[in-house]
């Protein structure tokens, strides 16, 4: 059998030839052509461009989305701090992500929640001191309401009230099933990866993060 | 002649020394909690700020006959102690449950951790931090009112 021959010109044409007669080879050939071809430039899954929302950190600033955040990678979680298990779960991810990184990637690490009536800058900043987490370069985000729904529909993170309970003293608590969810986004403000959050081992963020940085 | 098993006195004295020492370290993992055949082990909590929620992770093992029950929890922590489970619903929603009750069949371990099972303390008394101690309270049907303490930490093996 004649091997596979792909001569490649020394001028601007590129000449295949495929004299096989083995069909398998031929599929494996091309397969690795569209590898190739997809792997050679960045294909993101969204572009976040568009979007220019107010919010405000956990130390009562002003940020836009996502202007500010432009230049470098950003990782984003999504929280409410009424939720000690599963958010717990997705903010400490994003501090082992950091310190994974040898605390030196140049990278944004954003928790943004979708409990923006409870979840005042106040709130989130005791929640980050809780997580040793109220310093640079993470930022906790809430905003109005309306700002917030905007964000989150876009983001694809929903939410509904579970269930409430009562303390003693009579204090309605609520609870809300929500979107597991952890997004990479690049310098240029395009979804690079869109994981599950709390579940999603940190070598992975670490691994995608890396040649952004 | 009779002669003694008992260590030179001399000898005594260092050991009792370093016996008390090692006692005072604080950062020990606690014993594991153990009455009537449940094994209360690995307890942890997160840390949280005032009037916030923390969640309580252990393992319990009912080593011998008959299973026990998990009917709840207490602790002056928080205003509010509740056995929850987090689960994902139907529609892909990461939820969380109220849980009335925990059975611990014999001779096996059920595992509070995160993603699932979980002591949930609602509306912290004070902020609880890395370093802190939670003085919590199990309640089993069999074995009755069990005292543990909860080392708080930030991951369970940091």
């Amino acid at each position: 059998m004649n091997p596979t021959m792909i001569p490649l010109s020394p001028h601007k044409s590129v000449r295949f030839r495929f004299n096989m007669a083995n069909g398998h080879l031929r599929i494996c050939v091309l397969l690795l052509l569209v590898i190739g071809l997809t792997s050679c430039g960045p294909d993101r899954m969204d572009d976040y461009s568009d979007l220019s929302i107010k919010l405000t950190n956990q130390n009562g600033e002003t940020v836009q989305f996502p202007e500010d955040f432009r230049g470098k990678p950003v990782m984003v979680g999504f929280i409410y701090t009424h939720c000690p298990d599963i958010c717990s779960f997705i903010t400490a991810n994003l501090y082992k992500t950091w310190q994974e990184l040898d605390e030196t990637g140049d990278a944004h690490f954003l928790l943004i929640t979708f409990d923006p009536e409870r979840d005042t800058p106040d709130i989130l900043a005791s929640y980050a001191d809780s997580f040793n987490m109220n310093r640079a370069p993470f930022q906790f985000l809430t905003g109005s309401p309306e700002n917030i729904e905007r964000l989150m529909e876009r983001f694809s993170v929903r939410k509904q009230v579970s269930y409430t309970t009562e303390t003693e003293e009579g204090n309605e608590i609520y609870f809300l099933n929500h979107t597991d969810k952890v997004l990479l986004i690049d310098q240029e403000s395009r979804l690079v990866m869109d994981y599950g959050g709390s579940m999603t081992p940190v070598h992975i963020f670490k691994t995608d993060l890396e040649p952004l940085l | 002649m009779i002669r003694s098993n008992r260590p030179p006195r001399l000898l005594l004295i260092p050991l009792m020394a370093i016996l008390s020492f090692a006692g005072c370290q604080s950062d020990e993992e606690p014993s594991p909690v153990e009455s009537d055949g449940i094994h209360i082990e690995n307890p942890w909590a997160r840390p949280a700020s005032e009037g916030r929620m923390s969640a309580i992770y252990l393992t319990l093992t009912q080593y011998g006959e008959p299973a026990d029950t998990l009917l709840g929890a207490s602790s002056d922590i928080a205003h509010l102690v509740e056995i929850h489970e987090s689960y994902e619903a139907d529609d892909g929603l990461m939820g969380m449950r109220h849980v009335e009750l925990v059975p611990i069949p014999a001779g096996e371990s059920i595992h509070l951790e995160q993603g699932g099972l979980h002591i949930m303390l609602i509306q912290l008394q004070h902020a609880v931090s890395s370093g802190d101690q939670i003085e919590l309270t199990l309640h089993f049907a069999r074995a009755g009112d069990l005292p543990v303490q909860v080392p708080v930490k930030t991951e369970e093996n940091p």
